[in-house]
């Protein structure tokens, strides 16, 4: 009798056992599955950069049959003698770096105002503040840029249209995140630093930029994403080859040729989006931290 | 006795003296754009005619016009199929990678990486080589016997292969999903699965209300994304076929920046702007009745 | 504003005329105008056009003022390298003028081009299309009045007949025509001799051409591809070639009266119906952005284009090794009981802005790129045949004028082409949807709308820009 039921609570177990590792199974597969659909076009894409033009759409098989460097050898080639991917990339990354530096300090500052004091107007600036996140680009373009047009800014070799309002915490996102993630953080510290003497500025600087780090290293990650992707702003405010940054130059490679080298293409795509790939990499538990923290459009 | 006053002023006030930047900011490339198209959405302001008239006409185009209402129901189309489809990939591929899986952050990583490429012209690019008649995707099933629709000519299929450029980035609200399931306390779990709950019983019971005001914040962020798509449309497809993928961000800037009636786009971009916060507004209003906040006081 | 752009035209008018009184330029522009004058006469011997020729060049040298010009133009890889060799020229030849240049791809160049305009930040030396000098400079205030500089510029290589339309509405010309261009058929004579035809000389060819290659290649041969401008524009040889009047006249009247539209749909559906042209949506689930970037071009699918006699080069480019199999075709005579319909435009132009500081100095640049040997040798046929008698001549004696690039020219021109009005290009009309012949060849093809619908709706937006007479 007593035999019988252990053995029909090991059988019990064992179902149990097989369930759960069904389940695992499951699981696994179901991650790997979506996994592969979700790399597989950049793994393709990688693959197709070192193949022959007329093999690329033949095949499923990511590895080139007769491997070519031919894609690259073209995608180096300068563009009208003035420009080439590596000066485009060159000048992406001057405009998105300042824009990366003015973006943080100025929504760090902006973020700490709002969650931290309240004076005169407070509610309703916060309020304008939060429907400007809902506000479509679209809706700011063509008076924007008259205005930019006024101050001198279109076609300026220093990127101003686009570095310049960076520096007035015009992207509300960073500053909505900061803010959730201040809410998080106790204002015991900040009382004994004031108690200790220290000036808002002081306090600012020395306690809150700290343990606002984690926030502000995945906001000036995004930013740099944002930055190097945009594709509108170049395109209405920099109108000298020389000055193209490299999505413009990815667009201009694939108009400007005859017939289609999809490798040439796909080859010039890959360079230019190298950088945020190994940005990603290198600080992806950044990015997760500041996404999970603040919640960011992506 | 002045100064004292004067000191207490600033000191009552000193966060305004933060926020002083983005104020500028706000007034100088926010609010006067944005009250100067409001202007211009009631003229009939044309870059190199000026304005000749004031007009409503305008607002009436955007729903009477068939065209301009065709995009505006395909904007709601492209959001109510993309938003959805993305939040449940999202949520349904945490939920798995919540579970004790091992390399949790390489599955994590793979999962994100589209989101941080998608919105460049690059993916684009491979979009369309993905897509068109001659490219990987219609091969690839072909060899395998079945035929897909032609993407890039279909007006339906389209908009999907567009949404489907977008769902492939659910990356992002899959990490924020994950966040918050951590959170999720396993004592929770734990007396459930002793009262023989199962785990799709579990997950609705428990995971679904406790995590709502995470899912309430994604819906709103790509609800607000989804109706501003531009990249895609604008780089694969041109908004064709038959302007079956012309968004009204992309009908908007091809009336302001190829047609340059700045007037008719200003309305246009006021009425995608309305139903924004509209939509907003609805789900600010209705998290009351299902979001589930753990501090009561709904903050 | 306007009285500062007065001022800017009366300021540069007084420019020139006091640079023109400058010493050694005087003689030498009249010696210009007198051999160009001679050269233009029917009987110009050849010893006259090499006076004309050189006199050309000449007119540009004399007195200039050391300045920085800005200049910008759009086109692909071999233009931008052949007008920056170019411009390399002039500034050797010119030592303190500096030429800062901008240039890039079509797509989306208007786009950033107008917002210039809007701005009035163009520069100084801009390459321009036809139909900008209706939309961005409708009163005349945009681009300089370049009778004002015709000392420094030798407009006497040009046909006054082709400068006449390049006026704006107060009859300053506007721009330089650099040369014309018009539409004409290019076939792939490996395909045709797969099926065992002949290349289509007439219409009549054409259509049956449909039905052989269908029967002999299968359903995936087509012998003439066009997509939605395309369609537009050969229906507009259909109808001119039925009623042999302009479809907008230069009154900027709409010609055709609703009916007469519907039978020019009706015909480029037939065309469809009989397997004479793919359907749109048979083109657009390619994806290719134009011919020249189609698979089913460059294999020979697609056996025929029609396109623009300046744009052989491309296609000959795209199909590589093959190139020779495409050979230049002609628009039909018997396109209808006027003749072919077809019509030429100007095809590009170069303009200066009116508001430069340097008038004089950009005509400069401008007589070097357009008429000067040394110039025209470096441009070449990067924008066509030249209309400057100058350029033409010298680049026909290097020998650098492209074969079949003047086939196609020869084709245009003996077609009879009729004037055509830049509002057939109006933004309503051309571009990417919402503008009308993209939607409405669209519908029409994928039977959306019926042949009376397509009609109606195209009617309404020719008369909504061309009101009918």
């Amino acid at each position: 009798m007593a035999n019988t039921k252990t053995k029909t609570l090991s059988q019990a177990q064992a179902r149990i056992e097989r369930r759960r590792i069904t389940s695992v199974i499951v699981r696994y597969v179901i991650l790997i599955v979506v996994g592969l659909i979700m790399v597989y076009p950049l793994i393709w894409m990688v693959g197709a950069t070192f193949k022959q033009n007329s093999e690329i759409f033949t095949t499923l098989n990511p590895i080139p049959k007769e491997p070519t460097t031919q894609g690259y050898i073209d995608a180096m080639k300068s563009y009208g003698g003035n420009i080439n991917i590596w000066r485009a990339m060159l000048n992406t990354y001057s405009y998105v770096i300042p824009e990366v530096v003015l973006t943080i300090i100025s929504s760090v500052l902006t973020a700490y105002g709002f969650a931290r004091f309240r004076f005169k107007g407070h509610d309703i600036m916060f309020t304008a503040m939060m429907a400007m996140l809902f506000l479509p680009q679209v809706v700011l373009n063509v008076p924007q840029y008259l205005l930019y047009n006024k101050f001198g800014w279109v076609g300026s070799p220093f990127y101003l249209a686009l570095i310049v309002p960076t520096a007035f915490a015009t992207e509300t996102y960073f500053i909505f995140m900061l803010i959730q993630f201040l809410r998080n953080i106790p204002k015991d510290l900040e009382e004994a630093a004031a108690i200790d003497g220290c000036n808002t500025l002081q306090t600012l600087v020395r306690i809150i930029v700290p343990m606002l780090m984690p926030a502000i290293v995945s906001c000036a990650l995004f930013k740099f994403m944002w930055s190097s992707n945009d594709f509108l702003g170049p395109l209405l405010y920099v109108n000298t080859p020389a000055k193209y940054p490299a999505t413009i130059f990815v667009k201009l490679s694939m108009d400007a040729d005859t017939g289609f080298n999809w490798n040439r293409v796909l080859a010039t795509s890959l360079i230019s989006i190298l950088p945020n790939i190994c940005v990603f990499f290198a600080a992806q538990n950044q990015f997760v931290d500041g996404i999970s923290a603040g919640g960011v459009k992506g | 006795m002045k100064t004292k006053k004067k000191n207490k002023f600033i000191k009552n006030n000193v966060g305004f003296f933060f926020v002083i930047p983005w104020l500028i900011g706000f007034c100088v490339f926010k609010a006067y754009p944005f009250l100067s198209s409001f202007f211009y959405s009631f003229t009939d302001y044309n870059l190199f005619k000026g304005i000749t008239k004031f007009t409503l006409e305008n607002y009436a185009n955007v729903f009477m016009n068939a065209a301009e209402r065709k995009s505006l129901i395909i904007t709601f189309k492209y959001a109510f199929m993309t938003v959805p489809l993305k939040l449940v990939a999202a949520l349904f591929i945490a939920y798995i990678l919540n579970f004790k899986i091992k390399g949790v952050n390489f599955f994590r990583t793979a999962y994100y990486i589209p989101s941080i490429l998608g919105g460049s012209v690059a993916i684009a690019v491979l979009w369309k080589a993905l897509f068109q008649d001659d490219g990987l995707i219609r091969t690839a099933f072909a060899a395998i016997g079945i035929e897909m629709p032609h993407f890039m000519s279909n007006p339906s299929w389209a908009l999907f292969m567009i949404c489907l450029l977008r769902v492939w980035q659910f990356g992002s609200a899959m990490v924020i999903f994950l966040a918050a399931l951590k959170g999720v306390s396993n004592d929770l779990y734990e007396a459930a699965s002793i009262d023989g709950a199962g785990k799709w019983t579990q997950f609705f019971h428990i995971t679904v209300p406790l995590i709502t005001p995470v899912i309430f914040y994604n819906l709103v962020t790509q609800l607000v994304q989804a109706f501003q798509e531009f990249n895609g449309p604008y780089i694969i497809t041109k908004g064709g076929p038959l302007g079956s993928t012309t968004l009204m961000s992309l009908l908007i800037y091809n009336n302001a920046f190829t047609s340059y009636n700045m007037g008719k786009a200003c309305a246009q971009a006021w009425v995608l702007f309305a139903i924004l916060m509209v939509f907003t507004a609805i789900a600010f209003w209705s998290q009351k009745h299902w979001v589930y906040y753990a501090d009561e006081d709904g903050r | 504003m306007k009285k500062k752009v007065l001022a800017v035209m009366l300021s540069s008018a007084m420019a020139a005329t006091v640079l023109a009184g400058c010493g050694s330029s005087g003689s030498s522009d009249t010696a210009a105008t007198t051999a160009a004058t001679e050269a233009a006469a029917p009987a110009a011997t050849e010893a006259a056009t090499t006076a004309a020729t050189e006199a050309a060049a000449e007119a540009g040298s004399g007195d200039y003022e050391n300045c920085t010009l800005t200049m910008d133009w759009w086109g692909g890889d071999s233009r931008h390298e052949a007008t920056q060799k170019a411009i390399d020229g002039f500034k050797a030849k010119y030592p303190g003028i500096d030429v800062q240049v901008n240039f890039g791809a079509w797509s989306d160049w208007e786009t950033a081009k107008a917002a210039e305009y809007v701005s009035g930040n163009n520069p100084d030396v801009q390459q321009t299309n036809f139909d900008w000098i209706g939309k961005y400079d409708a009163d005349g205030t945009t681009f300089l009045d370049l009778n004002t500089v015709s000392d420094t510029f030798d407009l006497t290589q040009y046909d006054q007949s082709v400068l006449d339309i390049c006026k704006d509405s107060k009859g300053g010309l506007a721009g330089i025509p650099v040369a014309m261009t018009g539409r004409t058929f290019y076939w792939n004579k490996a395909t045709f001799d797969q099926a065992g035809i002949e290349t289509p000389k007439t219409l009549a060819d054409l259509e049956a051409a449909g039905a052989t290659f269908k029967d002999k290649l299968g359903d995936n041969y087509y012998p003439l591809v066009i997509g939605e401008y395309d369609r537009a524009i050969l229906m507009t040889y259909y109808l001119q070639a039925q009623y042999g009047e302009p479809i907008i006249s230069p009154e900027g009247n709409f010609s055709y009266t609703q009916d007469q539209l519907k039978e020019g749909i009706a015909f480029i559906d037939k065309l469809e119906d009989e397997h004479v042209i793919p359907t749109e949506e048979y083109i657009l689930g390619e994806g290719a952005d134009s011919m020249d970037k189609s698979a089913r071009f460059i294999n020979g699918e697609y056996a025929g284009i029609f396109e623009w006699d300046t744009a052989a080069k491309k296609y000959i480019t795209a199909l590589g090794d093959n190139g020779s199999n495409l050979v230049v075709g002609t628009p039909f005579a018997d396109m209808g009981p006027k003749g072919t319909g077809s019509y030429q435009k100007v095809s590009l132009m170069f303009s200066i802005s009116a508001k430069t500081e340097h008038p004089h100095e950009a005509a400069l640049l401008l007589n070097y790129l357009l008429n000067d040997p040394e110039g025209v040798t470096a441009m070449g046929t990067e924008r066509g045949i030249p209309n400057s008698k100058a350029a033409y001549d010298t680049l026909d004696k290097a020998g650098m004028i492209d074969p079949m690039n003047a086939e196609a020219r020869k084709a245009v021109e003996d077609s009879n082409p009729m004037y055509w009005n830049p509002l057939f290009d109006d933004s309503s009309l051309k571009g990417d949807s919402p503008a009308l012949y993209t939607d409405v060849f669209d519908q029409l093809s994928y039977d959306q709308i019926d042949e009376a619908a397509a009609a109606e709706a195209l009617y309404a937006g020719y008369t909504a820009i061309a009101p009918a007479k």
